[in-house]
């Protein structure tokens, strides 16, 4: 087995050195063999294989077969481990778990070829125990968001209050579209900041913009501040935002900048937890983490719910293990230099998730994306169940396209549909009980540790009890996820395609 | 032709010889019927009758053309892509032994069958090339 893994690597790596065939004429196949002719480890790989095939017949002249055929399927355990730590190959999710299941495949018709019998009673035994098993995969996904918050926020309250001897000057960039609720407090609670020199410029959509009138109140509440107000931006994409995004980042003073949406709300010491982080010159991007403001409507109150534990905490877990490689609207900032790297804004003109990809492309400079200390807030405006659950599917919609790994992944954090489905197989009552209690136990732990405790949510600490409601929806919902690239988003429908939304009725997306 | 459905076409034809290859040569080796090697006239025989079966010939012809199809695939795609896909012909081989030859497929076969098919399109639904060839 182990020969022949081997062996198989090293035809593998010849191969590689062939460099890769593009053409199957008899002529360019000839000379690709001749070219693998001369390189000594084909040789070595072939002759390897060839003793592989014939220890096999020898031990199966002497070893019983029961030992040997099942060896066959473990050759694919060995392989694949070959293949990642020496091959360097990146496995991922899908091909580990496809493997694994090809194993099983051939583990089972070796047990055939030795006579082990599988009947349908034994089949469904070990299918009932397989999926209570998997079952509890989101429970450990819960321990895990619990031991990542734990992690993110005792770190940083150990280092203490934030500095105050690192305040280079910032622009703080802010596109808007129309009359968000509480717009006042939002725009006004960045005029209160505790921070030394910053200007705030807004653009807004045109002149008939809502917004105008509360911002030129803002304007006129705080004289000693200083903002700007721009009207209108080029339409050079179908995302409205990036296209605000384009002209502010233009038309900012300061080199570093910090991008928010309309809806967030900060409280006066924002700026220093922003800025902190780029005092590291390997901090290519900061974002923040929020907390939502709701206006007593259920599907607000779910809203906040889902951005504090759902969201709030899958950050946490990447932020842990692979370090944040994205950003989120309620905060995106960095500098002109950075963001020249990636090109400016200017390819995301066509994007759905433009804060996605923005910090994902200054990951991938090599450069770090940092989750501020301190959370935002985010006001969430009145809306209807439907508009929430549309608004959610959006998001699935988004996700999938955007990292399609990461959204099929998200099965795996459904606990109350696996607690549900764990508890209808379990062989009893008390296991039933069992699957039900530590739905509920680890789901509100998660909520208190990442909520309560972590982001100091007022929401989560009193309305926790609501989470299993929004749990109901998130399943039926990120199925549907996988039926329609369509999404509404502000009474305009789009497709999305790899990322990129196209209009399906209207030529202008608008957003923020 | 783009990388992907090279690879397709590649994976299925070496699927294919595979299978045939396995059953057309374990035919061709049961109509000689068990090999003696009580002495070397007997294995000499066996020899003869083995390179003067046309059916040998073929499975031998036949494997021989899966071999290139692996070297090719190997050439750009991942080690960990194509090894798993070999699997398949624990599900080809049963069912064109079933088709050809009526022989039964066993309950626990057939769960294997499934298992093997599901994990080998996984496998085949993710990237082929993940790192840079050497």
């Amino acid at each position: 087995m182990l020969t022949a893994s081997a062996g198989d690597i090293l035809v593998s790596l010849a191969m590689k050195q062939v460099g890769e065939v593009t053409h199957f004429s008899p002529r360019a196949l000839l000379r690709a063999g001749s070219r693998v002719a001369r390189i000594p480890l084909f040789w070595i790989g072939l002759s390897l294989l060839t003793f592989s095939f014939y220890s096999f017949l020898a031990l199966l002249s002497w070893a019983p077969v029961s030992f040997v055929v099942p060896a066959t399927a473990l050759g694919y355990v060995v392989g694949t481990l070959s293949a990642r730590f020496i091959l360097h190959e990146k496995l991922g999710a899908a091909r580990l778990i496809g493997v694994l299941l090809a194993c099983a495949g051939v583990a089972a018709v070796s047990a055939d070829q030795i006579g082990w019998q599988l009947t349908p009673h034994m089949l469904m035994m070990i299918l009932r125990w397989f999926v209570m098993v998997v079952a509890c995969v989101p429970f450990m996904y819960y321990l895990t968001c619990v031991h990542a918050a734990r992690r993110f926020f005792a770190l940083h309250r150990r280092i203490g209050p934030v500095s105050r001897d690192f305040t280079p000057p910032v622009s703080i960039l802010k596109p808007v579209r129309g009359f968000d609720r509480e717009a006042y407090e939002n725009y006004s609670s960045f005029c209160r900041l505790d921070y030394p020199e910053y200007e705030i410029v807004f653009v807004a959509h045109d002149e008939s913009d809502t917004a105008i009138p509360v911002i030129r109140k803002v304007m006129a509440d705080f004289p000693d501040c200083n903002i700007r107000l721009l009207i209108g931006a080029e339409d050079l994409g179908t995302n409205n935002k990036v296209n605000k995004m384009i002209r502010l980042v233009r038309e900012a003073r300061h080199d570093l900048f910090a991008l928010s949406d309309s809806d967030v709300r900060v409280d006066p010491d924002y700026l220093r937890y922003v800025v902190e982080p780029f005092r590291d010159p390997r901090v290519g991007a900061v974002t923040c983490l929020f907390r939502g403001m709701h206006d007593g409507s259920l599907a607000s109150q779910l809203d906040c719910l889902g951005a504090a534990v759902e969201f709030c905490g899958g950050a946490l877990i990447s932020n842990e293990f692979e370090g944040t490689q994205f950003a989120h609207g309620a905060t995106m900032a960095t500098t002109k230099q950075t963001l020249e790297k990636i090109g400016g804004f200017e390819p995301l003109v066509d994007h759905h998730a433009d804060d996605f990809e923005f910090g994902n492309r200054i990951y991938a400079l090599g450069l770090r994306v940092e989750l501020a200390r301190k959370p935002v807030w985010m006001v969430y405006g009145p809306e209807t169940l439907g508009q929430y659950l549309r608004h959610e599917l959006r998001w699935d919609i988004g996700l999938r396209h955007i990292r399609p790994g990461g959204h099929f992944g998200l099965l795996f954090t459904q606990g109350l549909p696996f607690a549900v489905l764990g508890a209808a197989i379990a062989p009893s009552y008390p296991i039933s009980a069992a699957y039900l209690f530590a739905y509920f136990f680890l789901r509100f732990l998660d909520a208190w540790t990442v909520g309560v405790w972590g982001l100091r949510d007022p929401v989560v600490r009193r309305k926790f009890w609501l989470l299993p409601v929004r749990d109901f929806f998130a399943f039926p919902i990120w199925l549907a996820s996988f039926f329609t690239n369509r999404i509404q988003w502000r009474g305009v429908e789009f497709t999305i395609r790899e990322g990129r939304m196209t209009p399906v009725v209207r030529p202008v997306a608008d957003r923020g | 032709m783009s990388l992907r459905r090279k690879t397709y076409i590649l994976l299925a034809a070496r699927v294919v010889f595979n299978a045939c290859g396995d059953v057309t040569l374990g035919r061709g080796m049961k109509q000689i019927g068990p090999v003696s090697i009580a002495s070397p006239s007997l294995i000499g025989h066996a020899l003869l009758q083995i390179i003067s079966s046309g059916t040998v010939w073929m499975g031998i012809a036949f494997l021989l053309a899966f071999f290139i199809c692996h070297l090719l695939l190997y050439s750009w795609a991942d080690y960990s892509f194509v090894m798993p896909t070999s699997a398949a012909n624990f599900v080809v081989v049963p069912l064109l032994v079933l088709l050809l030859f009526n022989e039964p497929i066993s309950f626990t076969r057939w769960v294997g069958i499934v298992i093997i098919f599901l994990g080998v399109t996984l496998v085949g639904m993710t990237q082929p090339v993940t790192r840079k060839a050497a």
